[in-house]
């Protein structure tokens, strides 16, 4: 599969996960959370995919749940992209005592392990969608400080830039006219990445048990069927769907993610005659 | 240069293990619910004696302030207090955790470092190929699919359905008779570390292909190359080791990503180490024991990074300690 067309099959695949997140109410049979049939049915007519221990329709709480991990990750990513995007700009295009602490102050945030922290500090501001990708979004940001800031320091020395100082510009019109726009493809690649992580952290913490309780997610509907007797019975599809519909969204992120990416490094694309 | 260098170095890293220790302890002690109200919900109420005795036993009566002090000057006398859930000093729990992640941790870190550079290498040498593109679509599928998923796939078929590997847990039943044997806990490590190493060997490979891919246009390989050395020998003797370098910083950000794997792992397979200590450290609010393990990780991290940088020099003469590293 060339890269283009990766890309163009990640986008088909985030596309129909967006349409199912948005139509979920509509189209799905059931209400994801009543009780509606014998627990534990097989598929059938009535129930696409079956129902788990409770008599949910599976199918339903499949799509419902689609929409809490769009959430997590693209909310999570929006934010971290934002902060490490204005603090990375900030710290490279003043230079000097801003950019040092910055530096100094990532370079020390950034041997904290984040993981074990996003544990304790979703306990502590107890588990909501809004609140872990929030979380997410500060934790994860460190990383592109870095990166964003040394693609800033490398456009604060070109000469547009110097150009627009010449004819006068404010320092905020140079960093949002002139140097956000060099960043952009850049943040956008962070952008998928930091998407695809966040939504799988955020069923893993569905997973873990500090998912959030208001809503359906994929983790938890892994964990109950995985430690309610889902394989040990052999009820393939109380625990199979849900794992499955991370991991096509997930790689479909991927495969999103590198393909952008290449657009972006023409580099990674040469090829040497062997 | 060399010696200012290493000590802004354990400056650092000294200030990140304090604020670690700051954060958490805030954090931890402002979370909500005791241990006192989640364990034994009615026994402030039924017995305010024993309640208070219980406060009075773990510190838990003074002033925050205080209580921060006793902390700090606790953690570097190496005394990081008591777990609630099992009433022993949080070092000697947490080590004997440790012991356990360090089993899989240690091959699994090993195994995928190894694994992805070398695959990795060979992908970026003769990057552009048939072969390049399916081994590169391969591991973006691989690295994609969650690391619980791996786990319970790994389980599903080799434990359940084939049986050739136990379901969970370190040793057989039978080790209450004969002990604990190092073949049957091998036997019960195998399928953790496989699903550890599955999803870190993705990582390593991608940024070993890129790093090998950066060489391939250096000018020594044009000059190997037109020596005649075959391909394969130029990548081995002059692209590798140059490729390799900008890995070693990598190893300390494999072991961060380690730790968040392990605990979902650990978890999945009931393997008793940090994770899953972890896991039953935030089910229950063990305020001390979740303090230690955010302290041992933040420890493992340090020491990583430490190593990485130490050894940097040792591998490429040409860079001294505290010059572009």
């Amino acid at each position: 599969m060339s890269r283009k067309s990766a890309f163009k099959v990640g986008l088909l695949i985030l596309g129909a996960y967006i349409l199912a997140a948005l139509s979920s109410s509509v189209i799905t049979p059931y209400s994801p959370t009543a009780l509606v049939g014998r627990p534990l049915d097989g598929p059938s007519d009535t129930h696409l995919l079956g129902t788990n221990d409770l008599g949910q329709d599976i199918f339903s709480r499949l799509l419902y749940g689609t929409r809490a991990t769009l959430i997590i990750g693209l909310l999570g990513a929006l934010l971290s992209v934002s902060v490490s995007t204005l603090v990375g700009t900030v710290s490279a295009y003043y230079g000097g005592g801003v950019d040092e602490v910055i530096t100094r102050s990532v370079d020390v945030l950034m041997t904290l392990p984040s993981f074990p922290l996003l544990l304790v500090l979703t306990i502590f501001f107890a588990p909501s969608i809004f609140v872990i990708s929030g979380l997410m979004g500060v934790l994860g940001g460190m990383q592109g400080i870095r990166i964003i800031r040394s693609q800033v320091l490398s456009l604060v020395e070109a000469n547009f830039v110097y150009g627009a100082k010449a004819i006068g510009a404010s320092d905020l019109r140079i960093m949002t006219r002139h140097i956000l726009p060099n960043v952009l493809p850049l943040a956008t690649v962070k952008f998928v990445f930091a998407a695809q992580r966040y939504m799988l952290m955020g069923v893993g913490l569905g997973f873990l048990g500090l998912g959030d309780p208001s809503v359906v997610d994929w983790g938890q509907m892994i964990s109950r069927a995985y430690y309610n007797g889902g394989f040990a019975l052999g009820l393939w599809w109380w625990l199979i769907p849900p794992g499955i519909a991370v991991t096509l969204l997930s790689v479909a992120l991927a495969l999103l993610g590198y393909g952008l990416e290449e657009e972006i490094y023409p580099r990674l694309k040469r090829s040497v005659a062997i | 240069m060399k010696a200012e260098y290493l000590m802004r170095r354990v400056l650092y890293s000294l200030l990140a293990f304090m604020i670690s220790v700051s954060l958490t302890f805030v954090l931890l002690h402002l979370m909500p619910g005791d241990y006192l109200h989640s364990i034994l919900p009615y026994l402030a109420e039924k017995n305010p004696d024993a309640a208070r005795m219980f406060r009075e036993q773990f510190g838990l009566n003074r002033s925050i302030s205080e209580q921060y002090l006793l902390y700090m000057v606790n953690i570097i006398q190496g005394n990081w207090g008591y777990s609630f859930l099992y009433g022993l000093p949080v070092l000697a729990v947490i080590e004997e955790k440790l012991r356990w992640t360090l089993v899989i941790l240690f091959p699994s870190t090993v195994l995928s470092i190894f694994i992805g550079m070398a695959v990795g290498a060979y992908s970026g040498w003769i990057n552009g190929s048939k072969t390049d593109l399916s081994v590169l679509n391969f591991m973006i599928f691989v690295g994609a699919v969650p690391s619980y998923w791996w786990a319970m796939l790994l389980i599903l078929i080799f434990g359940f359905h084939m049986n050739l590997f136990p379901l969970g847990g370190y040793a057989s039943i039978d080790a209450l008779d004969v002990g604990v044997r190092i073949s049957d806990v091998l036997r019960h490590a195998a399928l953790p570390i496989t699903a550890l190493t599955i999803s870190s060997v993705p990582g390593t490979y991608y940024l070993m292909r890129n790093s090998t891919l950066q060489t391939t246009g250096e000018e020594y390989v044009l000059t190997a190359r037109s020596k005649g050395l075959r391909e394969m020998e130029i990548l081995r003797h002059h692209a590798l080791k140059n490729a390799m370098l900008p890995m070693v910083t990598v190893i300390a950000l494999e072991l961060a990503q380690m730790i968040m794997g392990s605990v979902f792992v650990e978890t999945i397979f009931s393997w008793p180490g940090l994770g899953l200590l972890t896991f039953e450290a935030l089910r229950v609010r063990d305020l001390p024991l979740l303090q230690g393990i955010f302290l041992m990780d933040t420890l493992m991290v340090i020491l990583a990074n430490i190593v990485a940088d130490l050894s940097y020099p040792f591998i490429d003469p040409r860079v001294k300690v505290g010059e572009s590293v």
